[in-house]
């Protein structure tokens, strides 16, 4: 019996197996780019309701992140704010019949999760150097380095297994029902499961940030105390 | 549970093109709007402010021009009002000035009226009492006045300087007689004798008559003339009288 845990190939280029994620991963990422560039094409200063919506996004994004990690939210707008939509969208895409999130799937976690353990990496040298960064493993001693460097990897992989968790358990348990009680019964489940996509969404890109500031803040300075 | 490693890297690169693609496409064109809209709105609030500035120093420099106007016309009207007091003050005098010059004149022209009227009244009064006298004295015209008046033309020619009275009287010069009324022969004739021994000779006399004098009689000689009548005397008054009134 095959694992409802493994990814279920849809086709071969070549050697290379194309995971149902895969491409489900692609079809949100045209929706999104092709949303995003429709959206950016009728910018005006006088705003529309629709470019309105959409404003509001990118401020409510913009706030979390000036709350959260006390920086200007240039640099890091982009990232977060893409792996917020991307995570929602994806955790959402459940509503459609025959998707399966492609964040039900380990691998795209995974990816998730490194790409935020990239981020760290390039966030905290960009901020304060290499040997900035490097420095912040022997905070508050040295002794800490081993302990500081398995944080690193463990917190990441604690965001992968949390929204792997979470939504994989949504997506198994509507399945479940749905198999065992019939088509409406899961109905209540499956708002839960939007729900808990949502707020997986938000806790994600809210750890994200949590971390590239921790990473940024350690290795910047600190600030000049003054009698 | 396996990992597929291909599907791991396939969304790794995915999700990485995603931010590139998204934070190329959306979230920097968004973003800049929204801060070209806060620019915009960040400029038009300092270009409202800066109307505004504006607008309170034009409100001010009204409020300035409006006292400044306000002060002005209490300027003019009160330049106006002391025009006006010294214009009708000098109006006054002028018209107190011409109204004295006015009752000066009209009083020197009742003065010279009234003068001229009691002259006139005067010299018809007199003209009266003398037509009034030559009437009077025309009924008192007889015997005894012509003797009266013949005595006063002996008495005057008495009283003429000698050589006058010499020249008048010399031989040969014609003297005339005249009287009010006609002289009889017998008249005339004593007339002559007692002239000529008024005169101490006997100058040639011719009686004429002229009834202007009244009464009376005169003597006219070549160079001069005895008035001795009513009408002399009348004249006389008449012309004292008016020159004591001309006086």
């Amino acid at each position: 019996m095959k694992s409802p845990l493994a990814s279920s190939i849809l086709f071969h280029v070549g050697p290379v197996p194309v995971a149902a994620s895969v491409v489900a991963t692609w079809v949100i990422m045209t929706i999104l780019v092709l949303g995003g560039m429709l959206v950016v094409r009728g910018l005006s200063l006088v705003p529309s309701k629709t470019q309105a919506a959409f404003e509001l996004i990118v401020a409510t994004v913009d706030a979390q992140i000036r709350d959260t990690m006390q920086a200007e939210p240039g640099p890091y707008r982009a990232f977060i704010g893409t792996l917020f939509v991307f995570v929602f969208v994806s955790n959402w895409s459940s509503l459609v019949p025959g998707v399966e999130p492609p964040t039900a799937r380990i691998e795209t976690d995974a990816a998730l999760a490194l790409l935020v353990f990239l981020a760290v990496i390039w966030y905290g040298i960009r901020a304060g150097g290499l040997r900035g960064y490097l420095k912040t493993f022997a905070t508050p001693n040295p002794i800490m380095i081993p302990l500081n460097f398995i944080e690193s990897i463990t917190r990441a992989f604690s965001l992968m297994v949390r929204l792997f968790g979470n939504v994989m358990s949504g997506v198994f348990v509507v399945g479940i029902v749905l198999s065992l009680a019939g088509l409406l019964v899961p109905i209540p489940l499956m708002a839960l499961d939007l729900l808990t996509g949502a707020v997986q969404a938000y806790i994600f890109a809210i750890l994200a940030m949590v971390f590239i500031a921790s990473a940024v803040s350690e290795t910047k300075p600190p600030p000049a105390v003054s009698s | 549970m396996t990992i597929d490693w291909w599907t791991l890297g396939f969304q790794t690169a995915n999700v990485a093109i995603l931010i590139w693609l998204l934070g190329r496409f959306f979230w920097r064109p968004v973003a800049g709007m929204i801060e070209q809209r806060r620019a915009e709105a960040q400029r038009l609030l300092a270009e409202a402010e800066a109307k505004r500035g504006e607008a309170a120093a034009a409100l001010a420099g009204v409020d300035s021009a409006r006292e400044g106007f306000a002060k002005e016309r209490e300027a003019i009207l009160e330049a106006a009002r002391q025009s006006a007091e010294t214009a009708r003050t000098a109006r006054l005098a002028e018209t107190a000035k011409e109204v004295a010059a006015l009752e000066a004149a009209a009083k020197a022209r009742i003065e010279k009226e009234r003068d001229a009227a009691e002259a006139a009244w005067r010299e018809r009064a007199t003209q009266l009492a003398v037509s009034i006298a030559e009437r009077l004295a025309a009924r008192l015209d007889g015997p005894a006045v012509r003797g009266a008046f013949l005595d006063w033309l002996l008495d005057a020619i008495r009283r003429l300087p000698e050589s006058e009275r010499e020249a008048m009287a010399q031989d040969g010069a014609a003297l005339e007689v005249i009287s009010a009324k006609p002289l009889d022969p017998a008249g005339q004739e004593d007339c002559r004798a007692r002239i000529g021994d008024a005169f101490g000779s006997h100058p040639g006399l011719t009686f004429k008559v002229d009834t202007a004098l009244i009464a009376g009689m005169e003597l006219r000689g070549a160079h001069l003339v005895v008035h001795n009548s009513w009408r002399a005397d009348l004249t006389q008054i008449l012309a004292e009288m008016t020159h004591d009134d001309r006086a």
